[in-house]
């Protein structure tokens, strides 16, 4: 008996289930605990001593492309509309706040929502337009869009074109200056894991399930599915934009290759597949494990080469054989360790 | 006038080029509904074929295809055998494609990258800057060589569509799937060889494009987003579609190139595709059904 | 002498539920049968499973006593069981010619296929005026009439059919009867699938009665005709059905 046909019975899938209570309470303990023992890292420095600014960078990278991938899922994994070019909203989000920064004096501590914001809107005119259509010229706009994205930025006076943009250096002491960059990461990875779960257990969540199932018959229930796309696509903005702002404060050195490389992308698409589609939990699994990987890969192999054969490889393997990525596999054979099952 | 005239010519034995690599990348869709994002990353693999054919042997690019054409007719069969036959009844299967391909081009990018670096490189065939001028028009050889060769190889390819016992299987697979397999078509057969010669298309579309543009292992993406707009533009899955875009938006990126500076003829493409998108999603020649 | 059985066949869709259950049936050389049934009583399901194009879960589908059963449409049809979908699945951007030379696309020799080719113009003039149109731009009734024709290019020994009225006017349906009917002299076993219950009794000689996927009764077609309990049970709706139905052709299964 598989999960997937039971969450279907009992749909809507916020409907209580009474044999669950227990290993329900456990997921809240395991994530109160992780919590915690995240909101309190920064305290260890005294403890952790020399490696604390290391700790602190792969904290604030984890983070971020959890953010990333969680958004992701909204749009590839709910709704099964891949974007090829998600990262142009990261992109928009870094360059938003780096010229807040530049030219107001505004913090991008504070303005990172704002770029969300502005990642959001860019976000619902794109969708207005490439979202008409179902099927693959989605896909494919995804990725002239970012094409597209990068070509303007690269040519851009006012951003500084493919030379960049200095930003002023955050005015923290050198010892403590990525803790503010950890937890602004925090929230907003937090912020995109809480979204992703409010959405997969709402009316909307179903919505984009059934669109990703079978976009006709959605319609024919009297989905509004365009609209539903756009809002998946729109929403999915927020968080990407908001983690680009910080990202690119944290460098305080904004270029369109930072931003607008397909590697990015690509990473995003690979993290949600490995970690599960369509899942609460996959996205931000597939985010450590390959975080993980490419740290082991770029200190084994030290070519950036052999880490895009690398994350192709993965994707390949993953494709062909665990479709259903770490949290669906292991969900299927009934494996699936309470506090990662948050569907 | 005459500089418009000019700069319309020169759109036009691009477009030719442009509609050859097109071409293979929209019978893909149409017979199979594959999405090939590996389309340019073969292109460029082809290029480096070429390249070392002519570094070593000092083989001209253009009879680099009696290499690059069967080899990656053969590319094509075989990882059409690897991968698709897996996927095949997937309720996804357009998506399943496009991810599978979207690995298949991570791993041939880094695999070029890590074999030939990240350089520019191009072919240096001895009629590269040579022109032929008629009247107030000049004509530079070496495109016109590749027009011409892209417009005998697509005449190839019509002349197997409409007068082959194959052609006809791979045309009526095209139209519909299920009515080619009740008329006795073995739709895996006609698949495998018409994404060999999709790939057959990409190989030859290297030999030519190693003189026109400078090329590097990630210009793949920049090919294969140009490429993919233009197919989406003439309908995807439409050959006439695939060509008549190709043709009319290598003439308006030369224009907007004329205009703007090289940096922006790309643009037009993407600019095409969004502009199509908000008036007619299913392309100039597609349909709406083929689409869904 | 028998030419189709089943034995015990169950099939469906990709991961889907069974449509088909448990199936077992034969159909004897020569006859017609009509298959009826309710909506979603797997009329359809049996048919594709039988073309190859479904794969049977269970169970042994024999033609001409030889194990067709999870053999590709191909090779089903070289053993002579030639399907017409519901859909009619013709080539839209084809002509009504090249419809028909894709027909007899396993027939090499370009003899046979001419002279098939008349044949089956003895049968639809209307195709042999319409020769260069496409097959997209005809009306509905040439549409079947093309997917008729097409079927018999291959000259098969099985024909099936599935809702050949359907979305067609009555007139132009009754005219597709006349023709189905008169299939029997061309030495052909018909197995036909057909919403309009008494057009396709009238037309056939035997018939199956599938529900829920099971096979629930089997009878000659007069008889079922003229059963008062059968009638009331499943050919109640003939005036519901007999006007052109709904275009749900992906949801009948």
């Amino acid at each position: 008996m598989t999960q997937v046909e039971e969450r279907e019975a009992t749909e809507p899938a916020d409907a209580p289930r009474a044999k669950e209570t227990s290993s329900g309470r456990s997921r809240r303990v395991v994530v109160a605990a992780l919590t915690l023992l995240l909101l309190l890292l920064p305290l260890a420095r005294p403890w952790i001593g020399q490696p604390f600014n290391y700790v602190m960078q792969m904290g604030i990278v984890v983070l971020m492309w959890i953010a990333m991938s969680s958004s992701w899922n909204l749009i590839g994994g709910f709704t099964g509309y891949i974007s090829l070019g998600h990262n142009v909203f990261y992109g928009i989000g870094g360059y938003a706040s780096g010229l807040m920064l530049v030219y107001l004096g505004w913090s991008p501590f504070l303005t990172a929502p704002l770029s969300g914001l502005i990642a959001v809107a860019f976000g619902f005119l794109v969708g207005l337009i490439t979202l008409r259509t179902r099927g693959p010229s989605f896909i494919i706009s995804t990725l002239a869009l970012l094409l597209m994205t990068g070509l303007i930025f690269d040519n851009w006076d006012l951003v500084g074109g493919s030379n960049g943009l200095s930003l002023p250096l955050p005015p923290f002491p050198v010892e403590t200056v990525k803790i503010p960059f950890y937890y602004a990461m925090l929230v907003i990875a937090m912020g995109s894991v809480y979204l992703g779960y409010r959405v997969a257990h709402s009316k909307f969540g179903l919505a984009l399930r059934a669109i990703a199932q079978d976009e006709t018959k959605a319609e024919v229930a009297g989905i509004d599915t365009r609209r539903m796309k756009i809002a998946a696509f729109s929403l999915s903005a927020f968080f990407v934009g908001a983690a680009g702002a910080i990202w690119g404060y944290s460098l305080s050195y904004l270029r369109p290759t930072v931003f607008f490389i397909i590697g990015i992308a690509a990473q995003m698409v690979l993290m949600v597949i490995i970690g599960g589609r369509g899942t609460v939990a996959g996205p931000a699994v597939g985010a450590i494990l390959l975080v993980a990987l490419n740290e082991i890969s770029v200190s084994q192999f030290g070519s950036s080469e052999l880490n895009i054969v690398i994350t192709g490889l993965i994707l390949l393997v993953v494709l062909l054989f665990f479709p259903l990525g770490v949290v669906g596999t292991l969900r299927e054979r009934g494996h699936l360790p309470a506090f990662l099952d948050w569907d | 006038m005459t500089h418009l005239v000019q700069v319309v010519i020169l759109g036009l034995l691009l477009g030719g080029v442009y509609a050859l690599m097109a071409s293979g990348l929209t019978l893909m869709f149409g017979v199979m509904r594959i999405v090939n994002l590996a389309h340019g990353v073969f292109i460029i693999a082809a290029c480096y074929v070429a390249f070392y054919l002519f570094q070593g042997p000092g083989w001209d690019p253009f009879v680099s295809l009696l290499v690059t054409v069967p080899l990656f007719f053969l590319i094509g069969i075989v990882v059409y055998a690897a991968l698709f036959p897996r996927i095949e009844g997937s309720p996804r299967f357009t998506e399943m494609t496009v991810l599978l391909t979207f690995a298949i081009a991570l791993i041939a990018e880094g695999a070029l990258a890590y074999f030939f670096t990240g350089t520019f490189r191009t072919t240096d065939p001895p009629y590269k800057t040579d022109a032929i001028l008629i009247g107030d028009f000049f004509i530079p050889t070496a495109q016109f060589y590749a027009a011409i060769t892209s417009i005998v190889l697509l005449l190839g390819l019509w002349a197997f569509l409409y007068f082959t016992r194959t052609g006809y299987a791979v045309r009526a697979t095209m139209q519909n799937r299920t009515a080619a397999q009740i008329v006795g078509v073995n739709v895996r057969r006609v698949s495998t060889i018409a994404f060999g010669i999709g790939m057959a298309l990409a190989g030859a579309s290297g030999s030519l494009i190693s003189f026109l543009f400078p090329f590097f292992p990630a210009r793949h993406w920049q090919w294969i987003a140009i490429l993919l707009a233009l197919i989406v533009l003439g309908g995807l899955g439409s050959l006439k579609g695939a060509v008549v875009g190709a043709l009319v938006l290598a003439v308006l990126a030369g224009i907007v190139s004329d205009q703007l500076g090289p940096t922006w003829s790309p643009m037009t493409f993407f600019g095409a595709l969004f502009l199509i998108l908000l008036i007619r999603p299913q392309g100039l020649f597609g349909h709406q059904a083929r689409v869904g | 002498m028998s030419l189709l059985e089943l034995h015990d066949v169950t099939s469906g869709y990709g991961y889907g539920p069974d449509i088909l259950n448990g199936v077992t049936l034969t159909v004897e050389t020569g006859r017609s049968y009509c298959i009826i049934g309710p909506n979603g009583a797997g009329k359809s399901t049996l048919l594709k499973t039988v073309a190859g194009l479904l794969r049977p879960r269970q169970g042994q589908i024999l033609f001409d006593g030889s194990a067709i059963g999870g053999t590709r449409p191909d090779l089903v049809l070289a053993t002579g069981v030639c399907y017409v979908p519901q859909d009619r699945s013709l080539f839209p951007e084809m002509s009504v010619k090249e419809n028909l030379v894709m027909g007899a696309f396993l027939e090499r020799d370009k003899a046979v296929i001419a002279e098939r080719m008349d044949r089956v113009f003895q049968m639809f003039p209307v195709l042999q005026n319409r020769l260069h149109q496409r097959a997209g731009t005809m009306s509905g009734g040439e549409q079947q009439m093309l997917a008729l024709g097409r079927a018999l290019m291959v000259e098969p020994r099985l024909l099936m059919i599935d809702e050949p009225s359907l979305g067609l006017a009555p007139q132009v349906a009754d005219q597709i009867f006349e023709i189905i009917g008169s299939l029997a002299d061309l030495d052909i076993t018909l197995l036909l699938v057909e919403q309009n219950v008494l057009s396709g009794l009238a037309c056939t000689d035997w018939a199956f009665l599938l529900d829920l996927g099971e096979l629930r009764i089997e009878a000659p077609s007069d008889q079922i005709l003229d059963d008062p309990r059968i009638r009331e049970l499943y050919l109640g709706r003939q005036k519901e059905t007999s006007r052109p139905s709904a275009p749900d052709g992906e949801g009948e299964t």
